[in-house]
């Protein structure tokens, strides 16, 4: 093979990575969306609050005496999905339950508030500058000549990839076989039925904010691993691309937030290994406002039908 | 569940949200990553929020008749004096001839900031007819406001256009700026809306910070120059051979005040402008379109409005004023990066209008003088700023969504008992 | 009432600095501006632990003219637009004399209303040469240039590591990129082949792109110009991705932080800074001043940042006047024996000489110098 394909397919690894972290993320918009039909404008920040507490955790563990690497991060994790589930709830509880039923934009407007309201108090709370944390998983797959052309992946990033495969499995388990996933579909549908059907619809948009941030909060803590920064501005631009990863994909659809983001990554990957990486939020940014203005029911979604 | 133990929980849900990231912070020692518990303020402080939402949950009754009452649709009353149409305009000039004669009476400072305060307010004003009177959520309204600012860097850079010249290019620029950007995304429901002009306005942004040739790309553009009054500088020396300075043709010692006392009155004359034009689109058949599109889309178009192009004079018109805002703020501040041009500014423009009532032009005024000069009245209070922000958009949009002063239009009520 | 007294208090601030009045002042203020939050605030700290030592060591010795000096911090997060904000504020403020800013995109906006309001600047840490080329009367700096820097870096490349295919990477602000394209000139002109030159966007995580491409290229050194952040996340994604070749890198990523980013990675990376001013045996004193404080004098605007207070004191003291022309017009002619050794500045307000020495980054956030 030439070093070109080789070079193109470490690319797309790149790419793969980062686009299923977009994927995690995603979800959470796209299954709020799907549900109640509104932006969560404040999940990046919950992405950005999983991050910290991974960190206040990873820290904080092995301070108490801990060292294996792989108990340690599952510990954070679990720490982390249940700090940001509890974020996610209170959100839901504080900021969009009162406006039920109110226009999109007030709720929208409330949504984008309390994204401020976050990204001020994490920076009130743990301060604005990056907190690094060193490599805890080092080394990588080599395919190829080591001396010439060759892909490398390393283990991070294969972790990356297997806990979203991992993630996205339990997900479409629990939502196509659990009795919860069947009413958290049959909202999606037609709430004011579901309700008429017995199912507090209630519950379940609580469950879908706790999912949607649990999912950010395995995103968050992989990305802290991967890049070993944090800072409280992270969530803005995260929550930015994966919101156009589920638009891209379809929003209300979870195998199109998957797919989006994995499009998304790749596609940012190829802008910035080929032209230039200046330019790779321009593209995704593009991505977001032609897929809305051409194609807004996304790859894999459904068209909406303006109901009068 | 009752009502102790719901309290209960939210108390410890409270718990969890803050007990790791307000009572541990992180710090490196070293080069390792470390944690300890947070000072003794931010833990009185996690306490403190965990008690607050216990009783709130107790009391949750009570609460909630307070809230209903904040609710309602009743809009403050205006004072007594202020009540017929002569009155208000009485007051409105003697207001006008107190802000003309306040530099004169006040301190640099003051001043600095109240011409910071009036920019403000002419943003609010131009987001307020795209969001308070058409009812369009614009997220990128600071991409029109660096196209402004920007026409006038780069004309000036290139060209060596003056700040008179440029400022209706850079009005009009903006104009064509949004007209072009409308066209095709208005057709989109609001909170698509929302989103393709949130991502218009990053784009304008990353553009700008990454053409580096044309823009300076992050070290934005320095000495823009200050305008002049007619033709005289208000600099120390002439920046050119054989130009006059203010103070050299009146004959009176320099003082860097009468530049900001100049700037001060000229963001005046343009502030009362923008509410000029604005109060009287609102009363001209296109401004009642607007306001008509925002709470009926389909009754407007069974009535033959077309909603496409009311929507873009909304549109236009709002990106102009950001754009006469942007060419004034670059003057102002003689430096202009594509830092100052950020989500985060669009948030507080929004923020703005939100507070002061959708629609509302001296709701808008009183919020931009509020959020700009409260945060500079205390300095400890400037870290808190944009916390208290984000917390008034949310209890705003519970509360008062129709903002602190509503717009009235004159209507008669029947009257029931 | 209250507001009426704190008008006139700056009322009389901005005239006695605006005419020069040396009217009776109790205490003289100093404005420290640079980046206490942000990305690169450590360097702020640098900056603010020097001159805060060189306050509290002048009162100790009785003050300047009499009078005390007392320093007043401004925050500008290295970010231009703070900075012009700040500037206005010191200006509102009634201050005469700035020690700051610290990033040069900051320092160079800021400097224009420094010079047109009539306010002395002298920074410790801003290097790009465009900040003195105005030609302005008030505007100093206690730090080497990158016209002097890129050189000592560029020539160490050229001489020492000798490549045959290198990259120059920049993060595109008025430093980096100042500095990647004095190195690239200065290696070029020794015939080193620079293969790459690119710019990157400062606060992006994401470098594997970036690492993929240097690879394909089969770069064997690279020079970065810009501040750790970001070259600490490129070191650990290069060699998570398996890219070994040796780095350099200006003052600007010489700090702790990188190898709590970077962690292993950043063994070995080349840094030019300037000399170690704190084991000069002159310095003894107050570094045990330092220490005793529990603050670290081996940060690289440590002592400039206390020089530039220093000379500014000895001005004001050798002119008895608080006027800051005439303390700047005795900055110009005088010389000065400061920490970082005997200091004169030229028409334009830079150092007459300053040195920069190749350092061999370690792990565990130390330095040595290199051979």
């Amino acid at each position: 093979m030439s070093e070109s394909i080789f070079y193109f397919l470490q690319q797309i690894a790149n790419g793969l990575t980062i686009g299923s972290t977009y994927a995690l993320i995603a979800i959470g918009y796209t299954m709020v969306y799907g549900i109640i039909g509104m932006i969560n404008f404040a999940h990046g920040e919950v992405y950005m609050i999983g991050t910290y507490v991974a960190f206040i955790a990873l820290a904080g563990l092995s301070m108490l005496g801990i060292d294996n690497p792989f108990l340690l991060i599952a510990m954070a994790l679990a720490v982390s999905i249940l700090v940001a589930s509890a974020y996610g709830f209170s959100i839901e509880r504080v900021a969009y339950r009162p406006l039920r039923g109110s226009k999109r934009l007030i709720a929208l407007i409330s949504a984008i508030g309390m994204s401020i309201f976050l990204q001020n108090y994490i920076r009130l709370a743990q301060g604005s500058r990056d907190i690094a944390m060193p490599s805890m998983i080092q080394g990588g797959f080599l395919f190829g000549d080591p001396s010439g052309s060759h892909i490398m992946i390393s283990y991070m990033q294969v972790i990356i990839m297997v806990t979203t495969v991992l993630c996205m499995i339990g997900l479409t388990l629990f939502i196509t076989r659990s009795r919860m996933g069947r009413a958290c579909r049959a909202c999606a549908q037609d709430i004011g039925m579901t309700n008429l059907l017995g199912i507090n619809s209630n519950n379940v948009i609580a469950v879908t904010f706790v999912i949607g941030a649990a999912l950010a909060a395995v995103a968050g803590m992989l990305l802290g691993l991967y890049y070993g920064v944090v800072n409280p501005y992270i969530g803005f631009i995260a929550g930015l691309k994966a919101f156009t990863a589920a638009v891209l994909g379809g929003i209300g659809s979870i195998p199109g937030a998957m797919l989006g983001g994995l499009i998304l990554g790749i596609s940012e990957s190829l802008t910035a290994g080929y032209l230039t990486a200046e330019y790779k939020d321009v593209v995704a940014f593009s991505l977001l406002v032609l897929i809305l203005l051409f194609m807004p029911q996304g790859i894999l979604g459904k068209p909406e039908v303006e109901k009068i | 569940m009752s009502r102790v133990t719901s309290a209960f929980v939210a108390a410890l849900i409270t718990l969890v949200l803050g007990g790791f990231l307000l009572g541990m912070s992180l710090t490196s020692e070293g080069i390792n990553l470390v944690v300890e518990a947070s000072s003794t303020g931010k833990i009185t402080f996690l306490f403190v929020g965990v008690v607050l939402v216990f009783l709130l949950q107790l009391f949750r009754e009570q609460v909630g008749r307070f809230t209903t009452k904040m609710r309602s649709d009743e809009r403050m009353e205006l004072p007594g004096f202020l009540r017929t149409p002569q009155q208000q305009r009485v007051w409105t000039m003697f207001v006008i001839i107190g802000l003309l004669i306040f530099p004169f009476l006040s301190s640099r400072g003051a001043v600095d900031i109240a011409t910071l305060t009036l920019i403000y307010v002419m943003l609010g004003l131009g987001l307020n007819v795209v969001v308070g009177l058409a009812g369009l959520l614009d997220l990128g309204y600071v991409g029109f406001y660096a196209v402004g600012a920007y026409t006038y860097a780069l004309l000036n850079m290139y060209f060596g256009v003056s700040f008179w010249v440029a400022l209706p290019i850079a009005g009009g620029l903006a104009a064509l700026f949004g007209f072009l950007l409308g066209f095709p995304v208005l057709r989109l429901r609001g909170d698509y809306l929302a989103i393709v002009t949130l991502g218009f306005g990053e784009i304008i942004r990353i553009l700008l910070n990454n053409w580096t040739e044309l823009t300076g790309g992050p070290n934005g553009i320095a000495r823009i120059p200050k305008p002049t009054l007619f033709g005289l500088e208000f600099s120390r020396r002439p920046s050119e051979e054989g130009a006059t300075t203010f103070h050299e043709f009146f004959g009176i010692g320099y003082s860097s005040e009468y530049k900001v006392m100049f700037l001060y009155l000229m963001a005046l004359v343009l502030v009362l402008i923008t509410v000029y034009v604005i109060r009287r689109l609102i009363r001209m058949p296109i401004g009642r379109a607007w306001e008509a599109l925002r709470e009926d889309d389909i009754a407007c178009r069974s009535l033959g409005l077309n909603p496409t192009s009311i929507k873009l004079g909304a549109f236009t018109i709002g990106a102009s004023f950001a754009g006469f805002a942007g060419s004034f703020f670059a003057a102002r501040q003689g430096f202009i990066s594509p830092e100052s041009f950020t989500f985060i500014e669009s948030a507080i423009i929004l923020a703005i209008v939100v507070l002061g009532g959708m629609g509302s032009q001296l709701g808008v005024i009183l919020a931009a003088i509020a959020m700009t000069v409260l945060p500079e009245l205390a300095r400890e209070f400037d870290e808190y700023r944009m916390l208290l922000f984000g917390l008034m958009m949310v209890l705003m949009m519970i509360w008062r969504p129709q903002g602190l002063l509503p717009m009235k239009r004159p209507h008669l009520e029947l009257k029931r008992d | 009432m209250k507001s009426m007294v704190k008008k006139t208090l700056i009322g009389m601030g901005v005239s006695a600095a605006l005419m020069g009045a040396s009217l009776a002042q109790a205490e003289i203020k100093i404005a420290l501006a640079g980046p206490v939050s942000g990305p690169v605030a450590q360097y702020g700290d640098m900056q603010f632990i020097g001159a805060e030592m060189a306050i509290e060591q002048i009162n100790k010795n009785g003050g300047v003219n009499g009078e005390k000096l007392v320093g007043v911090k401004y925050d500008d997060a290295c970010d231009p637009k703070q900075a012009v904000a700040v500037a206005n504020k010191i200006v509102n403020d009634g201050i005469s004399y700035v020690v700051g800013h610290l990033c040069s995109s900051s320092t160079q906006p800021a400097s224009d209303i420094y010079e047109d309001e009539g306010i002395v600047m002298v920074t410790a840490a801003s290097t790009n040469p465009d900040i003195t080329l105005q030609g302005y009367e008030l505007i100093f700096r206690t730090i080497g240039l990158d016209s002097l820097q890129g050189p000592v870096a560029g020539r160490f490349v050229a001489e020492s590591i000798k490549p045959k295919r290198m990259a120059v990477i920049h993060d595109k602000q008025q430093y980096g990129e100042g500095i990647a394209t004095a190195v690239k000139s200065t290696v070029e002109e020794a015939g080193v082949d620079v293969v790459m030159f690119e710019g990157i966007t400062a606060g992006d995580k994401d470098f594997s792109a970036l690492v993929a491409k240097l690879k394909r290229n089969n770069v064997d050194f690279v020079y970065y110009g810009g501040y750790h952040p970001e070259l600490g996340l490129i070191l650990r994604q290069s060699a998570e991705l398996g890219l070994d070749v040796k780095f350099m890198g200006p003052e600007g990523v010489g700090n702790k932080d990188i190898s709590a980013i970077a962690g292993e990675a950043s063994e070995g990376l080349l840094v030019t800074l300037p000399p170690s001013f704190e084991l000069d045996p002159k310095n003894k004193g107050l570094v045990s001043a330092f220490e005793k404080k529990g603050q670290d004098p081996s940060g690289p605007f440590v002592m400039p940042a206390y020089a530039a207070v220093q000379v500014m004191a000895d001005s004001m003291n050798a002119t008895g006047s608080n006027d800051p022309y005439e303390v700047a017009e005795h900055m110009h002619k005088a010389s000065f024996s400061t920490p970082i050794g005997d200091v004169k500045f030229d028409e334009k307000g830079d150092l007459t000489s300053f040195n920069f020495v190749v350092y061999n980054w370690h792990a565990d956030g130390t330095k040595s110098p290199a051979k």
